[in-house]
């Protein structure tokens, strides 16, 4: 009956067993080391990264500046590090919110047909909207540049791709025998639900939201990089190669080392959502 | 067929309504008075006036939606306050690069991710299948933004082999050598895409080569070329054509990225430009036909199922 008793131990053992695979690793010390390097920038960061030193502009990377520096002579490397806590937690905020929103709505509107009828039709009426657009729509609403702004609009836009995928693994669960033996011995809909169901919806939820995280990170570097998305004073990776493409041809770092920053944390998120989810899933272990 | 391509539409009836309720109160969200807001600081009262009367919003709401429906089924989306044109006008004009883009980077898409995905899941295990692995995860990973500069720079900045930016239209000069414009484009876009079928290709096929009418094509001594082509491929391609048609509905999006990275006037470009000026009719035209796009696309998607597994009963 206690359904969820082998899933306590599955945080650890699932992190254990994706630490074991050479990609898996690659993706968690990749995503720890830039993690750091985010918490950590006021400390370790060598400059102000909104600090314009004209004499300096569009220096190549030397042991002065290791990424050396844009148009405005701002150190690369210290932006760059800047650039990581908006994008983390961006990424954090979106998976959170997009996991627990989408996730609940999901499960709910499986468990609940009645509610399921209308709330997937909405769901997919989301859905028809490509990710990124609908965040930029959202975007255009809300008038004002803000941090708190997009990682609302990407997870308006991402919730529904989690509750498509949380729909699903409900019904899968809802027939398994337990969830039968729960209803059998009486147990109370919002009780099998919560006690019952939820619990075994937990780990595939984590890992989808791994995905989204990625997914947000991206995105949010997109919506930067388009002009609608944290304002200038925010130093963010996406603005970063939208300001410096200009300047492609003579200072090609501008560009590259932002959105190489964008690309090594994205690939990070996959390599680590790939290695869980093939943890999670037995059919893929044996075909690998 | 025909009978469940039409419940299948009917179906659809639902979502589409609600993706107008979506598209039509998108407006109404916006704080204060979306005129205002439109027309910006400097407009004067009688300006915003105005537009508040041209766009209905002195009337009772329900009174603006029914009016917004009987538009939309007349093919009227709004009138632009950006471009001072119909939206469905400028849709249609800058719909030839997107349309030409979509269709490129499909093809690119295609002809990347299968071989990849194919030749990964035959040498399985292998260094091969790795290093394919690696690259189709960067692939996914790296921003479009990124991957077009670097193609712009290398291509167009350094060889000089194809323009960096632009476009001219190849149907009202009749010079199909305006492709050039959108082969980097199509690249960028169709690399990231490559990369989704690559590693569907990869899974579908190996799940496929495992089973029995494999062997048994092995056993009667079919070439292992032909196993592969001919016997797992075609069974291994229904999950790739649901990755293609959501694919094909997904463009639009990264067309908004690729395009205003090679300054490509298309639809991509026409939404940033849209947002950047909060032009809401046309934000609102774009919304409705985008969504529309992918609900047809996604009903194309499942008919094209039964022409490649004739098992699959549509009843």
């Amino acid at each position: 009956m206690r359904s969820d008793n082998s899933n306590r131990r599955r945080p650890r053992s699932l992190l254990v067993i994706v630490a074991r695979r050479k990609t898996g690793l690659a993706g968690l010390v990749i995503l720890v080391a830039l993690v750091l390097t985010g918490v950590l920038a006021p400390y370790i960061a060598p400059y102000d990264p909104m600090y314009i030193r004209p004499s300096d502009r569009l220096r190549a990377p030397d042991s002065r500046h290791f990424f050396g520096t844009d148009n405005f002579g701002r150190d690369i490397l210290s932006r760059v590090m800047y650039g990581s806590r908006v994008s983390m937690l961006t990424g954090l905020s979106v998976a959170l919110l997009s996991g627990i929103v989408g996730g609940m709505l999901g499960a709910v509107s499986a468990y609940f047909p009645r509610i399921g009828g209308v709330s997937m039709r909405l769901v997919d009426a989301l859905m028809a909207f490509p990710a990124i657009i609908l965040a930029l729509f959202l975007m255009a609403i809300t008038q004002r540049a803000s941090l708190v702004n997009v990682i609302v609009a990407l997870s308006v836009a991402y919730a529904p791709r989690m509750a498509r995928t949380a729909f699903g693994l409900t019904l899968h669960v809802c027939t398994l025998t337990f969830i039968e033996a729960a209803e059998a011995v009486g147990s109370g809909r919002v009780r099998i639900l919560l006690r019952h169901a939820l619990p075994n919806l937990i780990s595939p939820i984590i890992v989808q939201s791994t995905f989204t995280c990625a997914l947000a990170i991206l995105g949010a570097a997109a919506l930067d990089f388009l002009g609608v998305g944290v304002p200038p004073s925010v130093p963010s990776w996406g603005a970063m190669v939208s300001e410096g493409r200009m300047y492609m041809t003579c200072a090609p770092w501008i560009v590259l080392i932002p959105g190489g920053f964008v690309a090594v944390f994205v690939l990070s998120l996959n390599l680590l959502g790939d290695a869980m989810r093939d943890a999670l899933d037995p059919r893929l272990r044996r075909l690998r | 067929m025909a009978g469940y391509l039409a419940r299948r539409f009917l179906a659809m009836l639902p979502t589409i309504v609600i993706v107008l309720i979506v598209s039509f109160f998108l407006v109404r969200f916006i704080p204060g008075d979306p005129a205002a807001v439109m027309l910006g600081p400097d407009a004067s009262v009688d300006q915003i006036e105005q537009l508040r009367e041209a766009m209905g919003l002195k009337q009772a709401i329900h009174v603006q939606f029914l009016r917004y429906i009987g538009r939309v089924l007349q093919g009227d989306l709004g009138h632009s306050i950006l471009f001072h044109r119909p939206v469905a006008e400028l849709l249609v004009l800058r719909a030839e690069p997107t349309a030409i883009l979509a269709f490129l980077s499909v093809v690119v898409a295609l002809c990347i991710g299968i071989p990849a995905g194919v030749l990964a899941a035959v040498k399985r295990n292998t260094f091969l299948d790795q290093a394919l692995l690696v690259l189709a995860l960067a692939g996914i990973s790296v921003p479009a933004f990124l991957l077009g500069l670097l193609i712009m720079l290398v291509f167009a900045v350094q060889l000089h082999w194809l323009p960096s930016s632009g476009f001219r239209s190849i149907l009202s000069s009749g010079n199909i050598w305006n492709i050039r414009y959108l082969l980097l484009p199509s690249v960028t876009l169709g690399f990231g895409q490559a990369a989704l079928i690559a590693r569907l290709t990869r899974s579908s096929m190996l799940e496929v080569l495992q089973e029995d009418y494999v062997n048994a094509a092995r056993a009667r001594g079919v070439v292992e070329r032909g196993v592969v082509l001919k016997h797992a491929l075609r069974n291994a391609s229904i999950p790739i054509v649901t990755v293609v048609g959501f694919t094909f509905a997904g463009l639009l999006a990264g067309a908004v990225v690729t395009e205003t990275v090679f300054a490509v006037g298309g639809v991509g470009r026409l939404v940033v430009e849209a947002v950047l000026a909060r032009d809401y009719p046309t934000i609102q035209g774009i919304m409705l036909v985008v969504a529309c796009m992918y609900l047809i696309l996604n009903l194309l998607t499942d008919a094209t199922y039964a022409l490649l597994d004739p098992r699959i009963q549509y009843s």
